[in-house]
């Protein structure tokens, strides 16, 4: 049976060095959440990721993956985001 | 990808940079059910029945903050106005719905609960006298409870009984409550054409045409707007215009979607989107901030109502093809103690009471949240509240009064409300006296709405 996507946006934010998509995506793999679709930049010094990802097979509650994903950031000193895609839908497209 | 990093960006920082926020989720709930000739029954009876039906608003609201990543400042709840219920009452007061509606909101966690409100635009009922002799003690002894009188409209008039009346009550309420500066006077809203479906506080109430519960959603986003300017000084007044009405849909749209998603899990009917800007007194959240991007020098110099009319009517068009059904008071909002910007320009000399009634004919909704001089005659309060319901009633538009007799300052005294009441100066107000005309008693008659100039 098609289980009914749950599509959220996860953006990070934060001065660039190594390690912070590996840090993300492992934190991600764990909550198991699958990730749809990447795009990243460097903005002058700052990193920035968007994912856009499945939450339909996540291990745990939307407020618990952000609580989680907090944690991470808070590790890594990035800002995290994590909304759910109509919040996007509805500013940005027609 | 679905959408840009850019796009997303965007509607991050609008929230984190800019103070873009839903002000507010209000949950509108009709009490005839609760009429009662004993009004300890009745007050029971509409404790009971506010708890059943918002009892879900608050955590509603907080899930969705989580969900979208926008916060929901203020989640209220807007009631049947309560002199339709006063009118069986055998004891003549009100007090004891104002108290088990504050108790409802605390227990539920609500910032504000209205609709301890009369709608006396022709006539005054017993249900009304009672209500009206009810509204100071009211706001005295609640917290939470705020009300709203409308004594004018553009179909039947000015109630000049009902005005005299309102001057008195805003005194009696200021004086009430001299040890928090009248606060109690900000909780009372006195209104020409009132809306039944408003959101937004404290002129909120729900009207008699609406239905068992609804859900309004109020918007608030001077700070994104005046980002959007902040480069615009090459633009010509169709490309600003242009501008302000992108960013009016964005915000507007987000409503829409935080309105739909709550009524779906409330199972409470979805009732409008107020296309509102709405300022907090948070540096750069400000409608005057904008006006002075547009090209003003300061807020209240010549030009000032021509800039908010082109704001106000610009926010609207944006917002009404981003919003299902638009409604409530839509419009700029120019609360002055809310707004830190007006408050400046008062400051500055360039800002005084004239100059805001004539902006109060070009937006939403009248003189609102201003502070005047504690010994300010009830006549010349008669006064203020005449001619801002003149306004609403030659224009069909609704205006409205908001003011704060504040007990021992003059003007240029600076006075504090807290939170989002915020704190500006007392402002001057005329020094004639209108007593002979606004004591006439009787109605101003209805005006002729053809012939308009």
């Amino acid at each position: 049976m098609n289980r009914k996507k749950e599509q959220v946006v996860i953006t990070v934010l934060g001065a660039n060095k190594p390690g912070i998509l590996a840090g993300i995506t492992r934190a991600i793999a764990d909550s198991n959440v699958n990730v749809e679709d990447v795009s990243q930049k460097i903005m002058q010094d700052l990193f920035a990721l968007m994912m856009m990802t499945d939450f339909s097979t996540a291990n745990c509650s939307f407020e618990d993956f952000q609580s989680r994903m907090q944690t991470v950031a808070e590790q890594l000193r990035v800002k995290v985001f994590i909304q759910h895609e109509d919040v996007f839908r509805f500013q940005h497209r027609l | 990808m679905l959408f840009s990093l850019e796009e997303v960006i965007e509607t991050i920082s609008a929230v984190g940079v800019e103070t873009f926020d839903i002000r507010t989720i209000t949950c509108g709930i009709n009490l005839m059910s609760c009429a009662d000739s004993d009004v300890h029954k009745c007050a029971a009876k509409v404790y009971e029945k506010v708890v059943r039906v918002a009892h879900d608003v608050v955590p509603v609201a907080r899930k969705l903050e989580k969900k979208y990543g926008i916060p929901i400042v203020n989640k209220r709840i807007s009631v049947t106005p309560v002199s339709f219920l006063a009118g069986a009452f055998t004891e003549p007061t009100a007090v004891p719905i104002a108290e088990a509606l504050d108790k409802a909101a605390k227990e539920l966690g609500i910032d504000y609960v209205a609709g301890f409100s009369a709608l006396i635009p022709k006539g005054i009922t017993r249900g009304d006298q009672i209500l009206l002799n009810s509204i100071a003690d009211a706001l005295c002894c609640t917290e939470r409870v705020c009300s709203s009188v409308n004594i004018g409209s553009s179909q039947a008039g000015i109630n000049m009984d009902g005005v005299y009346r309102m001057a008195e009550i805003v005194k009696e309420a200021a004086e009430r409550s001299r040890d928090k500066n009248g606060l109690a006077c900000a909780k009372l809203v006195v209104f020409c054409n009132a809306v039944e479906d408003n959101p937004f506080i404290a002129g909120s109430f729900m009207g008699p045409g609406e239905a068992e519960a609804i859900l309004n959603v109020g918007i608030s986003g001077p700070g994104v707007v005046r980002a959007a300017l902040q480069n615009s000084t090459h633009l010509n007044f169709g490309e600003l215009s242009e501008v302000i009405k992108k960013i009016s849909f964005k915000i507007t749209r987000t409503g829409e979607l935080v309105g739909r998603e709550a009524s779906r899990m409330l199972g409470i009917p979805f009732g409008i989107i107020d296309l509102s800007l709405a300022p907090t007194p948070a540096e750069g959240d400000s409608i005057s901030d904008i006006l002075e991007l547009m090209g003003l020098e300061k807020t209240g110099c010549h030009g000032t109502t021509a800039a908010l009319a082109m704001l106000n009517d610009a926010v609207k068009k944006g917002g009404i093809m981003a919003a299902t059904y638009a409604g409530g008071l839509s419009g700029a909002f120019i609360p002055v103690t809310e707004d830190a910007g007006m408050c400046r320009a008062i400051e500055a000399g360039a800002l005084n009471i004239q100059k805001l009634e004539a902006m109060t004919c070009v937006c939403s909704v009248g003189l609102d949240m201003v502070a005047i001089p504690g010994d300010t005659p009830v006549e010349v309060i008669a006064g203020i509240i005449a001619d801002e319901a003149a306004i609403g009633m030659i224009n069909h538009k609704t205006t409205a009064c908001r003011l704060i007799p504040v007990p021992g300052m003059q003007a240029g005294d600076v006075v504090d409300f807290g939170g989002l009441l915020g704190k500006g100066p007392v402002m001057e107000v005329g020094r004639h006296s209108p007593a002979l005309f606004v004591r006439r008693g009787g109605r101003i008659p209805a005006p002729v709405h053809s012939m308009k100039n």
